[in-house]
């Protein structure tokens, strides 16, 4: 049996692809792409957090919110100007599939250009660790997984409580029916993209103090987002919560038993997955 | 009528851009060399992009203030003054980044030598140097990198023309030895690389040294990319390792040091392959508290104590060092690079005067090998004396330092042992 | 020669004439300058334009694989273990890569292909992280990452001629354009069949594609393998002209740049529009890297594929400025387009 230490731990990783995850089912189930550059926002908005705290002096909740509105900006101007115009009727997915990897590079660039290279700290946001009995834990990966409720809390509340997010579940089920309705699919889209993207930065700039900050760090959590949502279903909301948790736990878990082959027995699974039960463990399977 | 005159312009279109196409990349001709001191363009492929650029980027302030303050002299061959120029190119610390750069360099840029090389391409750069004549010096210690006898890709009889200037794969070795020392009362020590460094030949090696010598060990290996040590951590702990020993990038070694310090084990003592970049970074990333007793390679000649430094070496990289600190603007503190591009120039500049030639690669080679050379990390007998049959590698001193405060403090040295 | 015949039989000959003069331009170039970067550039450039046509090709079936790169890992593992580790001579290994590369291509494809779209996809990313990672720790066999160290193909002596690759690049430039113009007519020739003209179909209807049933399946299998087969060939080749084979050079990042040079170049020509797209983005890659400014090189790509994506018109690329430019010189309804596929004239 792992020792508490390793549970924590994966338990705040699984917090960081939920939210990942979680933003890209909502893109992926209104506007039926992937967002390959999901993982670029994470970065970008780890960025803005470590200027606004560092350079700017802003608290570190504040930023983190600013974060969210600047990135969740930038996706919401990447989706009208990029995707939507490569999406529609008559256009296979390639076309937006090479965009959002296209802005994987460009963004990446763009980032080592503006910022460096080097890796940026925010170590000194939330320091000091709170020891128990068996294990201690980071002041600031409490920060990760109280950060992680209060979203998955607030995205209830929105999905449920809110007239948009009754007009998103809409959008997400039916389009057609929805537009009937008077729910207009471009702009549900757009507040979507910028959502997803926020949630996204936000996730990377809770993270800056437990690691740091560097151009290159979106790729890992994107690709974990994937696998996710694979095993959480694609196109379910449920599914990437649930696949977050469990690749979390897992990824953990299972390097703590055999190390580095833990990348093989994920990706073996994925694979698994999708050729047995594609539709993962709450998806819809449709394709 | 009109139409064939149309053809015709496409045609004349289509050689003109080819032919732009082709002396775009074909090499632009020398500017007329002024009187004086003739200059020898050195190369060096070098990550300028991509996640390993930091390490290339950082020193680069000093490398130039280095080549500056050492050009003031030069070096004499023969009666003639000469001196050197850095060239560097974007190697991507891939093998297709390496083997572009390296031609761009000896075909476009006219270099004859490549120093203070150390990316993960050692194959590729020496695929396309040999042919060439082109004497590289590198450095030991990335898996392909050491003699294929040791599991490596290295072949003294078809790369005649490498030189091991700096060797990294023995510090690993020598570091070790030094932790040992630095701590006698340790109980194990445990290693940690990343799955792509498994199974290479400096491991191997090292592991049969350490058992050799009686010292306690244990290795464990993570994925690239991991950020969350905490597995890791946790397998070092119960196999009771109470210093381990990082053989990864900077951003990995930030990452244990900080993750160990909160998974309540401040007792651990890390330590990492290759020197700190600089405090600030550390601090930033790391946090004050969880920085301080953190290992390092250390470089700075005038605190070694087992190495002597020729003077004269160490005020020129204390000179540099001030230059570079004029050029960035904040103090410089990297040491560094000590090891790296002025150790390999002085090497080079050495033995160009032993052989008297600055254009004969069988020659320099021939004085390379088996000679005895006085840098900035001191004076060590090249080994390889037997022509074409046995690595050429260098010495190195094997130092390290913990960090103190905010400040790197001399920890505990082993001088490598000369290789025959 | 059935090729011949189709190629000339078309009315405006006067494209293609200047597509053969480029072609003879290409072949004489090493006549023209025998800088090493330059040609340099353009084997790697012919080398990923090969992968790239086997992308294409896949694509014409409607799956994108993200693991192209991974054929090429495989094509250049099994010729340089058989060449360096076995003593085997170049020009068999070089066939044998190809053909295992295919075999494998068969085994994955049938299994993976039922599965579609997106699954497909996540599926070749996995599968081509997963042949690195073996590549890394079967060290025994591939040696890890030390990598194995390649030689060059032993000297061809034709009469009193001799072809030394050991040389210098110009005999690699002559293979690789060898190896392209093979490789194009081999894929063209495909384009052209029944079953060429059936995938463009399915490309362009998926209700027709549902219809095909089984068929379909089995069309999706043959062009995966023969993708594999040759880009399998293309990395046993890179290999070679390398010096090395280690696990990390065709990784993931490297298929999305298969998939971009695709892309950019245009994929309503199985040939040409590979080809500009791997010259044009390697070339600029390449270029890119030798100015001071670092990391321009990934904005720039990103930039140019997103803008040759939004800016030329739907599913076009690079390629079909030329057909454009055709039209408008000649001012003729006339269509300058692939044989057989109906003239669709409102862009």
């Amino acid at each position: 049996m792992p020792p508490a230490g390793i549970w924590i731990d994966g338990l705040v990783q699984s917090c960081i692809y939920m939210t990942m995850a979680f933003g890209m089912v909502l893109v992926f189930s209104i506007l039926g792409i992937l967002n390959w550059a999901h993982g670029q926002f994470y970065m970008l908005g780890g960025f803005v957090v470590y200027y606004a705290v560092t350079a700017a002096g802003i608290p570190f909740p504040l930023s983190l919110l600013i974060s969210g509105v600047i990135v969740g900006g930038l996706g919401m101007v990447v989706e009208k100007v990029i995707i939507e115009r490569l999406t529609g009727p008559g256009y296979g997915l390639l076309a937006v599939t090479a965009a959002t990897m296209a802005l994987i590079f460009f963004f990446e660039g763009a980032a080592g250009m503006a910022f460096g290279l080097m890796a940026k700290g925010m170590a000194t946001v939330l320091p000091g660790v709170l020891d128990m009995s068996s294990f201690s834990i980071s002041y600031q990966k409490i920060a990760v997984i109280a950060f992680t409720l209060i979203i998955m809390v607030a995205m209830y509340i929105v999905l449920n409580r809110t007239k948009i997010g009754k007009a998103i579940r809409a959008t997400a089920q039916q389009p057609d029916a929805a537009s009937l309705y008077g729910v207009s699919v471009g702009r549900v889209s757009l507040i979507v993209m910028g959502i997803g993207c926020a949630l996204a930065a936000m996730a990377g700039g809770i993270m800056g103090p437990v690691q740091s900050v560097d151009p290159f760090m979106g790729r890992i959590p994107m690709i974990m987002s994937l696998l996710a949502i694979v095993i959480g279903g694609l196109g379910s909301l449920t599914g990437a919560i649930a696949g977050g948790i469990i690749l979390g736990l897992l990824n953990s878990v299972i390097a703590y038993k055999i190390s580095y082959f833990s990348e093989v027995v994920l990706f073996v699974m994925v694979i698994a997955i999708l050729l047995i039960r594609p539709q993962g463990l709450f998806g819809t399977g449709a394709k | 009528m009109k139409k064939w005159y149309n053809v015709l312009a496409i045609l004349v279109t289509a050689v003109i851009v080819l032919g732009m196409f082709a002396t775009a990349c074909a090499q632009k001709p020398a500017p007329a060399q002024p009187t004086g001191p003739i200059t020898i363009n050195i190369g060096l492929p070098m990550p300028l992009s991509g996640t390993a650029s930091p390490w290339g980027e950082i020193p680069t302030p000093f490398r130039e203030a280095w080549v500056q303050v050492f050009n003031k002299e030069g070096f004499q061959v023969n009666g003639q003054t000469y001196n050197v120029k850095l060239i560097q190119e974007d190697d991507e610390n891939s093998a297709e980044g390496g083997s572009a750069a390296a031609k761009q360099l000896i075909y476009g840029d006219k270099c004859k030598f490549f120093a203070g090389h150390w990316s993960w391409n050692f194959s590729a750069v020496a695929a396309v140097t040999n042919p060439a004549k082109v004497i590289f010096l590198t450095r030991t210690g990335s898996p392909d990198a050491t003699p294929a006898s040791g599991g490596g890709a290295y072949d003294p009889k078809t790369m005649p023309y490498v030189v091991f200037g700096t060797p990294s794969q023995e510090e690993y070795r020598a570091n070790i030895f030094a932790l040992v020392e630095a701590f006698p009362n340790y109980k194990k020590i445990g290693i940690l690389d990343s799955s792509v460094g498994k199974g290479a030949p400096t491991w191997t090696d090292l592991f049969a040294r350490l058992d050799k010598a009686g010292i306690r060990w244990h290795d464990e290996y993570f994925a690239p990319g991991t950020t969350d040590f905490s597995p890791i951590i946790t397998r070092f702990k119960d196999e009771g390792c109470d210093i381990v020993f990082v053989a990864g990038w900077i951003g990995e070694f930030m990452t244990f040091l900080k993750q160990r310090y909160e998974m309540g084990y401040k007792d651990m003592k890390v330590g990492c392959t290759g020197p700190f970049v600089s405090m600030d970074v550390y601090n930033a990333v790391v946090g004050a508290d969880a920085v301080q007793g953190a290992i390092g390679g250390y470089y700075a000649p005038w605190e070694f104590k087992k190495t002597k430094v020729d003077p004269k070496y160490i005020a020129q990289c204390q000179e540099a060092m001030k230059i570079a600190a004029q050029t960035t603007g904040a103090p410089f503190e990297y040491t560094g690079e000590m090891p790296w591009v002025p150790s390999h120039i002085l090497i080079l500049t050495q033995a160009m005067q032993k052989a008297g030639s600055v254009d004969d690669p069988d020659a320099i080679m021939q004085a390379i090998r088996g000679g005895t050379f006085d840098t900035t990390v001191g004076k060590w007998t090249m080994s390889g004396a037997q022509t074409y049959g046995s690595p050429v590698v260098f010495g190195t001193a094997g130092c390290l330092c913990s960090i103190q405060g905010g400040k790197e403090v001399y920890l505990s040295e082993h001088p490598m042992d000369p290789i025959p | 020669m059935i090729i011949g015949e189709h190629y000339f039989a078309n009315r405006n000959l006067i494209p293609k004439v200047v597509i053969g003069a480029l072609v003879v331009l290409l072949a004489a170039f090493p006549l023209i300058t025998t800088d090493v970067v330059t040609l340099s550039t353009l084997i790697s450039s012919g080398i990923w334009a090969i992968a790239a046509m086997g992308f294409t090709l896949v694509l014409r079936t409607g799956q994108f694989s993200m693991g192209q790169a991974a054929f090429m890992a495989i094509g250049g593992y099994v010729s340089a273990i058989l060449t360096v580790r076995l003593g085997i001579p170049y020009w068999p290994s070089f066939l044998a890569a190809g053909v295992i590369s295919g075999l494998i291509a068969l085994m994955i494809g049938l299994i993976v292909l039922r599965a579609g779209g997106i699954s497909f996809s996540i599926i070749t990313i996995a599968f081509g992280e997963i042949v690195r990672i073996v590549a890394l720790n079967w060290g025994s066999v591939t040696k890890g990452a030390t990598g194995i160290v390649t030689r060059a193909p032993a000297p061809i002596t034709i009469g009193n001629f001799e072809i030394n690759f050991a040389a210098g690049v110009v005999p690699y430039y002559y293979f690789m354009f060898f190896l392209v113009i093979v490789s194009g007519l081999f894929f063209w020739q495909i384009d052209r069949t029944r079953i060429g003209g059936t995938f463009r179909s399915v490309a362009a209807n998926p209700i027709l594609a549902e219809h095909l049933g089984v068929h379909l399946m089995w069309y999706r299998v043959i062009a995966f393998t023969v993708a594999g087969v040759f880009t399998g060939l293309a990395g046993a080749y890179y290999v070679t002209f390398l010096g090395v084979m280690n696990p990390l050079i065709f990784d993931l990042w490297k298929s999305v740049q298969i998939m971009m040079m695709t892309i950019v170049g245009g994929w309503s020509s199985i040939v040409g529009g590979p080809i500009i797209g791997a010259a044009v983005l390697y070339s600029l890659g390449n270029y890119l890297s030798r100015l001071p400014i670092p990391n321009i090189q990934y904005l720039v790509f990103g930039a140019v594929v997103v803008l040759v994506l939004l800016f030329l018109p739907k599913g076009t690329g690079l390629v079909d400025l030329w057909g454009k430019f055709w039209r408008k010189v000649f001012r003729e309804v006339e269509e300058y387009e692939l044989p057989g596929e109906s003239s669709q004239e409102d862009e």
